[in-house]
């Protein structure tokens, strides 16, 4: 009685406490599987003729953006520049914080389980295999983003935007930002920086303790998975990126095997992991391991700027390159509010928005809009964003960037680390 | 539970039905969504609500994990004993202590109180703040040696301390509440005859506050075995508690796991619910329970 008042209960799994059941009642619980079983069809999905009715639908709607909360930058981007913008277009955008894309996901697929119609999610920061589950699952409403006046100004031929993880976009989602897998270190501890993915676990098996990578299904290790994967075979060039059982066979042996080789030279013997990103960089910002990785490089350039992260903080460029992605914003199928979410979603892909958005200083996302397409005006304003001491600009760390393996390899890799890797010891 | 303890003992039939008829909202509205969520549950682990394809009555979802389920079941009822023995040895000590009704008594009472609205979601993440390897105590302690593994260590004690923490303060307050109705004044008699303070503490404040005691414990019990949150900020990414591997399945981005989530719920229920029946049939044999 006294405990159910954490959000996050409500997401527990549904073991009951403390309280006895009368058989009485046995007949609500027969009435209630009763209703669940007879769910709505999955929901239709709205038709817009026109831009201009789009946006004449939306006065007035009010859009709930489901997001990972864990990067403060983005946060406050969200909450100070892009709520404003949207209230200027007449739409009430709202951000919801999670702690992880997973639990959107799973909303979502709630909803659409219990086929809702006008649901608690109307826009998801999204990517990667909790877009290609959703897709699976019939989650989200599709061939809306050619309505946008601002996809205008992106590049169709851009392999990053036309498949997510291998997964073909087919307008289910509109890109929002660009980003790229990076490893930073403290040059203060670590004298010798490696050149290679290679050369880094190397250096982690000379320096017992020292490093060490959080546990997938936590999407920053599982990137890092993959890098290793890239690496022990020799370049990603191959690794097919489509998932077939017989590639999963040949390539992975190795992948496994180097790292139980690196586990007891790992932080904690390798005996246990970081369960999340976010513990990682509270072990590297208090000197335990010299390490960090993040698929948003942007955080680190204020991270160092105030005293979180050590002053000697640099990137590790890798001459292999690292993998990169795109990041967007889908619309579930069961959203009540679909102009609102668009109207936001084209708001979001707009110059203005994408170059405050670029400041290092505000959150430092890199753009998706193609340059080449701006005109003047639009172009400088991303010529005058100022260069960051820490991080360097996207050119550089895009370079040699390799895609990232189709969504059917995440689990299957990341179950097999659990397996193999994490219970092994 | 509750029907029973809303009915006054020595009420006769006639005020009987009234009581039970006041507790009746609430029970509906609590079976409802506890029930609900059982059965809705139990059905999702046997197959019936897949997310994809057509429903099929199976068992499966039970055997895909059955290499991890015993692990998980021993560390999970390991946590939630050595948890609940803890908040009961601390928490019945802290009643003692407030019911001696000096200025420490009232200084444990207000600790107490304070406790109790905190969410263990917030009780967590301040004990790792605290104890965790980059935490507060490491940081102002630790000059270069090696911190113990409090949080994630192979002794989960992080996990053990926050509920040890929460969970004393509810016993205490519950076995305060027995000791000051009930026992003052068998305890006052018994000093006036001459018993001393470990007889007395032995012969009356233990056996009268045991009722209590058992419940309180029992809810102890089956609410670390429950919950997840604090076995999931504090505790290690291998082996799980049987809720953070629920939570874990639920979330996975496959399709299938989903089943296999409800199948790791509904086992912590029936161990839920063994625990619950194990402490009623031991309290309906105690002399004390009316």
């Amino acid at each position: 009685m006294r405990r159910f008042g954490t959000g996050l209960t409500r997401r527990a799994p549904h073991s009951t406490r403390r309280r006895r059941f009368s058989t009485l009642m046995a007949g609500v619980g027969a009435a209630l599987l009763a209703l669940s079983a007879c769910s709505a069809p999955a929901p239709a999905q709205q038709d817009f003729a026109s831009w201009d009715q789009v946006v004449a639908d939306a006065q007035g709607q009010t859009v709930r953006l489901w997001m990972y909360g864990g990067e403060e930058q983005g946060n406050a981007y969200v909450d100070k520049t892009l709520i404003p913008a949207a209230a200027r277009l007449g739409v009430t955008l709202q951000r919801v914080p999670v702690a992880d894309t997973k639990d959107a996901l799973n909303r979502v697929l709630t909803e659409v389980q219990a086929g809702t119609r006008d649901g608690t999610v109307d826009l998801v920061w999204v990517n990667g295999d909790n877009f290609g589950t959703g897709q699976q699952a019939g989650a989200w409403s599709c061939g809306w983003t050619d309505l946008l006046p601002n996809m205008g100004l992106t590049n169709p031929a851009d392999p990053l935007l036309a498949n997510d993880f291998g997964t073909p976009v087919d307008g289910c989602e509109a890109p929002w930002h660009k980003a790229q897998f990076t490893i930073a270190y403290n040059s203060a501890t670590v004298t010798d920086p490696p050149h290679t993915l290679a050369g880094l676990l190397d250096w982690a098996q000379e320096h017992p303790g020292r490093f060490t990578y959080p546990a997938p299904p936590d999407f920053t290790g599982s990137v890092f998975t993959r890098e290793v994967l890239n690496s022990v075979s020799g370049g990603y060039q191959n690794v097919p990126l489509q998932y077939d059982q017989k590639a999963f066979d040949r390539l992975t042996p190795a992948l496994y095997s180097r790292l139980k080789e690196l586990a007891p030279a790992l932080w904690r013997q390798g005996k246990t992991y970081p369960k999340t990103s976010a513990e990682l960089n509270a072990l590297y910002a208090g000197g335990q391991v010299d390490f960090t990785m993040t698929y948003g490089p942007a955080e680190l350039t204020k991270l160092v700027a105030d005293g979180t992260y050590p002053a000697a903080t640099q990137v590790l460029t890798l001459t292999e390159g690292t993998v990169g992605n795109a990041s967007f914003l889908a619309m579930p199928a069961t959203s009540g509010h679909q102009a609102g979410a668009m109207v936001v979603a084209n708001l979001a892909l707009s110059p203005e928005q994408q170059a405050a958005k670029a400041d290092s200083r505000v959150w430092g996302q890199f753009t998706v809009l193609d340059t080449a397409k701006l005109d003047p005006a639009q172009r400088a304003l991303f010529a005058k964003l100022p260069q960051s001491p820490v991080v360097p600009s996207y050119e550089v760390l895009s370079q040699n960037a390799s895609p990232e393996l189709s969504a059917a390899w995440v689990p299957a890799l990341d179950d097999a680390w659990r397996r193999l890797v994490l219970t092994g010891r | 539970m509750r029907t029973k303890m809303a009915t006054p003992s020595p009420a006769g039939p006639r005020t009987w039905l009234p009581g039970t008829l006041m507790v009746v909202p609430a029970v509906v509205l609590a079976a409802f969504v506890v029930i609900g969520g059982m059965v809705t549950a139990l059905a999702q682990s046997l197959g019936l609500f897949p997310l994809v394809g057509p429903p099929s009555l199976t068992v499966a979802a039970y055997g895909a994990h059955a290499a991890d389920l015993p692990v998980g079941i021993a560390l999970s009822l390991a946590i939630a004993t050595v948890s609940t023995v803890v908040a009961c040895v601390v928490g019945f000590s802290a009643a003692l202590i407030i019911v001696q009704g000096k200025w420490c008594g009232k200084l444990v009472a207000a600790l107490g109180t304070l406790t109790i609205p905190v969410p263990h979601i917030v009780g967590a993440a301040s004990i790792s703040l605290l104890l965790a390897d980059s935490g507060l105590l490491a940081r102002l302690f630790n000059n270069g040696g090696q911190w113990p593994e409090l949080v994630g260590g192979p002794w989960w004690i992080g996990v053990v301390a926050e509920y040890g923490w929460k969970e004393s303060a509810f016993v205490a307050l519950v076995v305060t509440g027995t000791l000051a109705t009930r026992a003052v004044s068998y305890d006052e008699t018994a000093a006036l005859l001459g018993a001393g303070r470990l007889r007395r503490l032995r012969h009356i404040l233990i056996p009268l506050s045991l009722p209590a005691l058992t419940v309180s414990a029992t809810i102890v019990f089956v609410y670390s075995l429950g919950s997840y949150e604090v076995a999931w900020l504090l505790g290690r990414a291998y082996p799980e508690p049987l809720p953070v591997m629920a939570l874990r399945l639920f979330n996975a981005a496959t399709l299938t796991s989903r089943p296999e989530a409800a199948a790791v719920a509904i086992l912590t229920t029936v161990l839920s619910m063994a625990a619950v029946a194990a402490s009623l049939a031991y309290l309906r044999r105690s002399a004390l329970w009316r």
